[in-house]
């Protein structure tokens, strides 16, 4: 096929998805609430996954002292922490906020605590490892100190979050599936009326000697059209959806500050954004356009 | 140049529109189909074309094995050829000139090529000063001479017309039977199917007669007899 063949292919597709405007639109509408659809799922998948990459960078650990430990017992396990440079940062939870975080967490039911001080609670460090590697045998180190009752480690957590998020990302794998299925039955509709209301046209292109592909190709260029230009709108809607969230999120301090959970920045995504938008338009484009001309263009 | 050896069609219903036709023509001529209606003229031009298949036969067009070609071959038969209609089969949302330029596009003709045979065919039947204008707004006998550039425009060693002027009023259908005349004059084979008594005895060109799908006669400069339009005199 010459250069100048392929420039007519495309002129005639861009002509006639302008004259189809009606159909085009709503096909292009439910290609950019299909896309708009598979963007929440892939901000959301990126978000836990980076949310989890981080907590699974800095794993905190708790270490517990026996009770009856004194100041000094205590001060000991303190230095041995304090030496260990595989430790980024730790922070000294005595008996007191322990208990005060005991009586917070209990809420209503701090009764309970009720002859109680704060004598009967342990004091603990939390610790923060500068790698995730080090948490096994940190764990065994600080177990083997004297003083150290037990080390707790936030490994549990971690691995249920994996867990969701792989369940998480499979749901809406198929959430995803079905519609690109949707969007890929649209277009080829869309296809289908426009075959229909120029088979005049086709008629005398084939009495003229145009080849099959001849007529073919600038129906799947108007496919292929409307999809991408329903991957520009999604792009456009989605990422400035995106950025109104992330400045809520900003703006919600403890969130923010916590540093639990952090959002990406929509800068740092939207490529990724736009380049599975696009391929993904372009192959249902491209899809739904074959399917319909196999069907109802028998030239 | 054609070439039928003992063709027969039959359509999927039972109807037989042609019986063991043989027919030749020669390069250079121009010949007129005539019979009544139904005879079968139709279905014989629609084999040349390849429209239709053979029920038996052979067929040979410009070079073509038409009766045994694949279908991926047929366009470039057609490309080879030049038709016209009765029904002018323009395309409504392009301009006259894109009209014709679009016989040459589909040729992946070049754009040099196509500038420059455009406005001659266009010269040709008069239709110079319409360039711009879209079918609908052409009459008829307009509409039929840019489906005859059209036909022109990749200088076709073949022409085919099935009753192009049909649709037109006796003065106009003159003009493009005259344009049909200058065409052949230029070389061009052509080959007309029509009703139009007053213009085959006028123009005393070869008349093949078609009845209930049999050739029953086959004459150099011909009439169109009284049989032709009857369809009850024959056989
Ligand atoms: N697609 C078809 N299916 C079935 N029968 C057909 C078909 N096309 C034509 N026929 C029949 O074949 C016969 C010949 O038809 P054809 O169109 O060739 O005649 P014609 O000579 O062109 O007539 P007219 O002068 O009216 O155009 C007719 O009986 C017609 O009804
Ligand atoms: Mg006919």
């Amino acid at each position: 096929m010459k250069i100048r063949t392929i420039r007519h292919i495309f002129k005639e597709g861009f002509v006639n998805s302008y004259r189809n405007k009606l159909m085009s639109l709503a096909s292009i509408a439910i290609v950019v609430a299909s896309l708009i659809v598979f963007g929440i799922f892939l901000l959301l998948v990126i978000n836990m996954e980076t949310n989890i990459e981080m907590w699974k960078e800095q794993p905190q650990l708790e270490a517990f002292c026996y009770v009856e430990l004194d100041n000094t017992q205590v001060q000991m396990v303190e230095d041995v922490i304090k030496k260990d440079d595989r430790i980024l940062q730790y922070e000294r939870v005595d008996k007191e906020q322990a208990f005060a975080k005991m009586r917070d967490k209990l809420g209503k039911n701090s009764a309970i605590l009720e002859g109680y001080g704060a004598e009967i609670f342990p004091v603990s460090f939390i610790i923060r490892l500068k790698d995730v590697s080090y948490s096994d045998e940190i764990v065994k180190a600080l177990e083997g100190v004297s003083g150290v009752e037990k080390v707790s480690y936030s490994q549990d957590t971690i691995e249920v979050i994996t867990r969701v998020s792989h369940w998480f990302k499979l749901g809406s794998g198929v959430m995803i599936m079905i519609f690109l299925v949707v969007s890929v039955f649209i277009i080829s509709n869309t296809i289908k009326l426009t075959v229909f209301a120029r088979r005049k046209e086709i008629n005398i292109m084939k009495y003229i000697g145009a080849t099959d592909w001849f007529i073919r190709w600038p129906f799947v260029v108007e496919g292929v059209i409307i999809s991408i230009v329903g991957a520009i709108l999604a792009l456009v809607i989605s990422a400035y959806g995106y950025s109104l969230l992330y400045d809520k999120f900003a703006q919600d301090l403890f969130l923010a500050e916590s540093q639990l959970l952090s959002l990406v920045e929509i800068k740092d995504v939207w490529t990724q954004l736009a380049s599975s938008y696009v391929i993904i338009a372009t192959m249902v484009g491209a899809t739904g356009s074959f399917i319909s001309l196999r069907r109802h263009l028998k030239v | 140049m054609v070439e039928l050896k003992g063709v027969s069609k039959t359509y999927p219903n039972g109807t037989v529109a042609l019986r063991d036709v043989n027919l030749k023509i020669e390069k250079g001529e121009f010949v007129f189909i005539v019979g009544p209606s139904g005879s079968g003229k139709s279905s014989l031009v629609k084999l040349l074309l390849k429209e239709e298949d053979v029920t038996d036969g052979e067929v040979y067009v410009n070079g073509y094995d038409v009766s045994s070609m694949t279908r991926s071959e047929v366009p470039y038969l057609r490309r080879s050829l030049g038709f016209v209609f009765q029904d002018f089969r323009l395309l409504p949302n392009k301009t006259v000139y894109e009209n014709v330029a679009f016989a040459m596009i589909i040729t992946e003709a070049l754009p040099k090529e196509i500038r420059r045979q455009v406005p001659m065919a266009l010269a040709l039947v008069g239709l110079s000063r319409k360039a711009n204008m879209y079918p609908s707004q052409l009459s008829g006998g307009e509409q039929q001479r840019v489906a005859l550039a059209r036909a022109l425009a990749n200088n076709p060693a073949l022409l085919i017309a099935d009753e192009p002027t049909g649709n037109l009023d006796p003065e106009t259908s003159w003009e493009i039977m005259k344009l049909l005349s200058e065409v052949n004059h230029r070389g061009t084979t052509v080959i007309v199917a029509t009703h139009e008594k007053s213009i085959v005895d006028e123009m005393k060109k070869r008349v093949v007669s078609i009845s209930k799908g049999l050739i029953v006669r086959d004459q150099e400069k011909g009439q169109y007899r009284d049989e032709d339009k009857n369809n009850q005199a024959y056989i």
